[in-house]
């Protein structure tokens, strides 16, 4: 009871609404019975009822409302015409939408297709071959490869057609477009002939000339749509397959390997085609072998060569020709036919001599033809029987070279005082153990002299003779290089002996005078008779061995004298001609620039050194440029220079501003314009306004 | 729902005016009595109803199961109403009836039809659309339940504190009339 006193309000609403189950409303009466609570509550709570009955009543919908809403429902959507809404209604079905949708792709595609540029035709041809080969299938043993098989089935036809060719038939009615070109020609050029014998010959002409045209517009298409007809894979053991494979192998012995393979070989019922060997200059054998084995026995064949040695690579290649032999037998078979046809037209409707011989040639064609094809397919059918495998073998440390050779080049550089000379005398050197493969002397328009002379020296002379050239001269530089050279291969070869080869000695000329000089020292001495200091200075550079290499004499307008010598020496004299110039004079401002090559090994005393020294005397008179008039020239010059620049930096100016000011002005200028043309105007409305 | 009735529907559905305008005259009463529910207001609800047929029209396509097309038009009148009551009064009813004091003695002045409204107004909109239904049109609990998207039973016990709330807010003026 206490639940349905919990539930008071959900019965009493329930039961005033008449919701209650019969068990229900009993339950709940007993309890209004026993609760008085509950028994007011169902009191008021049928007053509530009513109450709300009536308020609500009043604001119900009322009777017309139904119509009410329908007439304004049909005013705010008004009825579309069938055909529109037939379309709006449509696409809001889903299966229409996803149809739109594709059609849009569709469509899409094809607009890029067209944009593209790829052809629509193409689809229409593979389609036409498709539907051929559907065409071809239905026909007994078109089994296999399908495009294949229509292929010769249209060069039956092709047969067919030439077998029935003295029939006065049109040829666009027969499938002629199918066959391809070779067959079609024929068949024209045999009517060509059969029809000049017959008394119909100019309705057979225009056939003759129609019929070459229609199979070469049609047949390249053929052609080209081949490789897209569909293909069907049939099992390899229908097919014509040329295996071929070749192995390299590292073995210990050539001739145990050779051996060895001949025995595979007639394991697996094949056989040695060729054997080829070469002896390498360390006397290690590298051949090749060529082995044919059944084609059934190749993997096994190749799998027992592993065995042999070190397998360095293997290649497995698989022809198929299947389609080539199918076309040639086709081919041939249309070929015998034609012969047959050939010999027929011989034996009966020969008359003319003329026609005889061309039929003759015919005959001779077609059986050459015949020859050549039955050869082909020959050859395929050899190829097919056997596999072909090309071992490739080499003997192990192949590259183990023989011996070696010691190359020696040398270069050799060389400053002498006369190039010619010291040229000569090595040109004299030559015998047939110093040959000179080369001697070019060079002079140059300046006067210098350079020389190139290449040797080749034998072995054992060699030393002797590069020491010989070296004390021609003073030698720059000189250059060793020893290569050894392996032959026959580039492995340490431990056991290989080495040889000296033929010396190669290049050497190059030049005046001692282009070589830099070791030491450089200018110098400045003052002295009041230069003329004769310079004199002196010459006589002092003889005596210790050098050469003057340029000199000159100027005065300026002061009356000061310059005189410049630069000279050569041996560094061995170089200190005593320095001591010697501290007679001629004051010498100041030496300055020694040494290059030092601590990397060469030279001949330190012979070496050049460079001396150059500038004799000078003060100047004796006053300078035109000083004084009074001088200062004063000057002065005025500044000033009119100073005049002249401030001058320009105006002009300048006005030119950046002229513009401008002209611009503003003409601005103001019209403004002032309008200002007045506005005031006479409203002075004119005043008066007119005055006057009324 | 009888076969002849589910036709209806689905012809409605696919675009049949004849079969809407059924639907329309068979419905609008209850859509009525919903959107009085939610407003409290005749001029208003009409209005709610007419625009529910309209736009019920143009987006029928998205009915997928047609048998639930008045469930369907509800659920629209009652969007639409809620809109425009909140549009009209942008803060809400409150909802929250269990904590709110019963003001009892206080309208005992007003007449009894205001204090029905106002007590009704108190209610919480769901409550006040069962009460409606229930008093417009007296449907069965079943029906209101169908059309209200409620699960089976629900409405006895959201009539029964509907009911019971009421009682307790208009109390002084029952027991006057008792």
């Amino acid at each position: 009871m206490a639940t349905t006193h919990e539930q008071i309000d959900e019965l009493l609403a329930a039961d005033l609404h008449d919701e209650l189950t019969a068990a229900e409303r009993d339950e709940f009466h007993a309890h209004l019975v026993e609760c008085a609570e509950c028994r007011q509550a169902f009191q008021e709570g049928k007053n509530m009822n009513r109450i709300l009955n009536e308020t609500m009543a009043e604001k119900k919908a009322d009777a017309g409302f139904e119509t009410r809403m329908v007439s304004q429902f049909r005013d705010r959507v008004p009825k579309r015409s069938g055909l529109i809404s037939l379309i709006t209604d449509l696409m809001r079905v889903r299966a229409v939408q996803v149809t739109a949708v594709a059609a849009i792709l569709l469509a899409l595609a094809q607009m890029g297709k067209m944009i593209t540029g790829e052809s629509a035709t193409q689809k229409q041809r593979s389609e036409y071959i498709s539907n051929t080969v559907e065409a071809e299938t239905d026909k007994p043993g078109a089994t296999r490869d399908l495009g294949v098989l229509a292929k010769t089935d249209g060069r039956s036809k092709g047969a067919d057609l030439v077998s029935q060719a003295p029939a006065p038939a049109p040829p666009q009615d027969k499938p002629q477009t199918e066959t391809s070109l070779p067959v079609t020609v024929y068949s024209a050029d045999v009517l060509s002939r059969q029809t000049s014998t017959a008394p119909k010959t100019k309705k057979m002409q225009a056939k003759d000339e129609k019929a070459p045209t229609s199979p070469a517009e049609t047949s390249p298409e053929f052609v080209e749509e081949r490789p897209t007809s569909p293909s069907a894979v049939g099992p390899t053991a229908n097919r014509k397959l040329i295996r071929n494979a070749t192995a390299e192998l590292e073995v210990a012995s050539f001739d145990e390997s050779i051996q060895k393979i001949t025995a595979f070989a007639t394991e697996e019922k094949g056989y040695v085609a060729t054997t080829s060997s070469e002896k390498q200059a360390n006397g290690k054998l590298r051949g090749e072998i060529v082995v044919k084995v059944l084609p059934d026995n190749l993997d096994r064949f190749l799998g027992k060569l592993r065995g042999i040695g070190d397998l360095k690579n293997q290649a497995l290649t698989t022809e198929d020709v299947t389609k080539a032999y199918f076309d040639t037998e086709s081919r041939l078979k249309n070929a015998r036919l034609m012969e047959q046809r050939l010999i027929e037209i011989l034996k009966t409707k020969s008359k003319d001599v003329a026609d005889l011989l061309e039929v003759e040639k015919e005959l001779g064609r077609v059986r050459e033809q015949i020859e050549t094809m039955q050869g082909e397919l020959k050859f395929m059918d050899s190829q097919v029987a056997f596999a072909t495998v090309t071992i490739t073998l080499a003997e192990k440390n192949m590259n183990l070279p023989a011996a070696f050779l010691l190359k020696e080049k040398a270069q050799l550089s060389l400053y002498a005082t006369e190039v010619e000379k010291t040229y000569n005398e090595i040109k004299a050197l030559a015998s047939p153990k110093v040959q000179i493969t080369n001697a070019q002397i060079d002079r140059d328009n300046t006067g210098r002299v350079s020389a190139r002379l290449s040797l080749l020296l034998a072995p054992d002379e060699s030393e002797g003779v590069i020491a010989k050239i070296k004390g021609m001269a003073r030698v720059e530089n000189f250059q060793v290089t020893t290569e050894r050279v392996s032959q026959g291969g580039d492995g340490l070869g431990e056991n290989a002996k080495t040889e000296r080869d033929k010396v190669e000695l290049n050497i190059t000329l030049s005046r001692d005078e282009q070589e830099t000089a070791l030491q450089q020292t200018t110098l400045r001495i003052e002295t009041s008779q230069v003329s004769e200091k310079t004199k002196q200075l010459r006589a002092i550079a003889e005596q210790q061995g050098g050469r003057i290499r340029s000199s000159s004499f100027s005065r300026d307008p002061n009356g000061r004298e310059y005189s410049t010598v630069s000279l050569r020496v041996p560094m061995k004299n170089y200190s005593a001609l320095m001591q010697a110039l501290n007679g001629l004079g004051k010498v100041e401002n030496v300055s020694v620039r040494r290059d030092d090559r601590p990397d060469s090994q030279i001949d330190e005393a012979n070496a050049p050194a460079d001396v150059s020294m500038t004799i000078y005397s003060q100047g004796n008179f006053i300078s035109a440029d000083t004084g009074m008039w001088a200062t004063l020239r000057r002065t005025i010059g500044q000033g009119a220079a100073a005049l002249m620049w401030s001058a320009r930096m105006i002009g300048v100016a006005v030119a950046f501003l002229a513009p401008w000011a002209l611009i503003l002005g003409a601005v103001g200028w019209v403004a002032r314009r309008v200002a007045r043309a506005r005031a006479a105007r409203k002075q004119a409305a005043e008066q007119e306004a005055g006057r009324r | 729902m009888d076969s002849s009735e589910q036709a209806i529907f689905r012809a409605a559905v696919q675009g049949d005016r004849e079969a809407f305008e059924m639907v329309i005259r068979s419905v609008s009463r209850n859509l009525f009595a919903i959107a009085y529910g939610v407003l409290q207001n005749r001029e208003e609800a009409e209005d709610v109803v007419q625009d529910t047929f309209v736009k019920a029209w143009k987006s029928r396509w998205r009915v997928r199961d047609s048998a639930k097309l008045p469930a369907w038009l509800a659920t629209i009148a009652r969007h639409r109403a809620r809109d425009l009551a909140r549009k009209k009064r942008p803060e809400p009813l409150s909802e929250n009836f269990e904590s709110q004091e019963v003001v009892e003695n206080a309208s005992q002045t007003a007449d009894l039809d205001g204090e029905v409204r106002s007590a009704l107004a108190q209610l919480p909109e769901l409550h006040r659309v069962a009460l409606t239904l229930r008093y417009f049109e007296d449907l069965d609990y079943g029906t209101i339940e169908q059309t209200l998207g409620l699960t089976n039973g629900a409405l006895r016990g959201i009539l029964g504190r509907a009911l019971g709330l009421m009682r307790k807010r208009l109390k002084p003026a029952l027991a006057s009339i008792g």
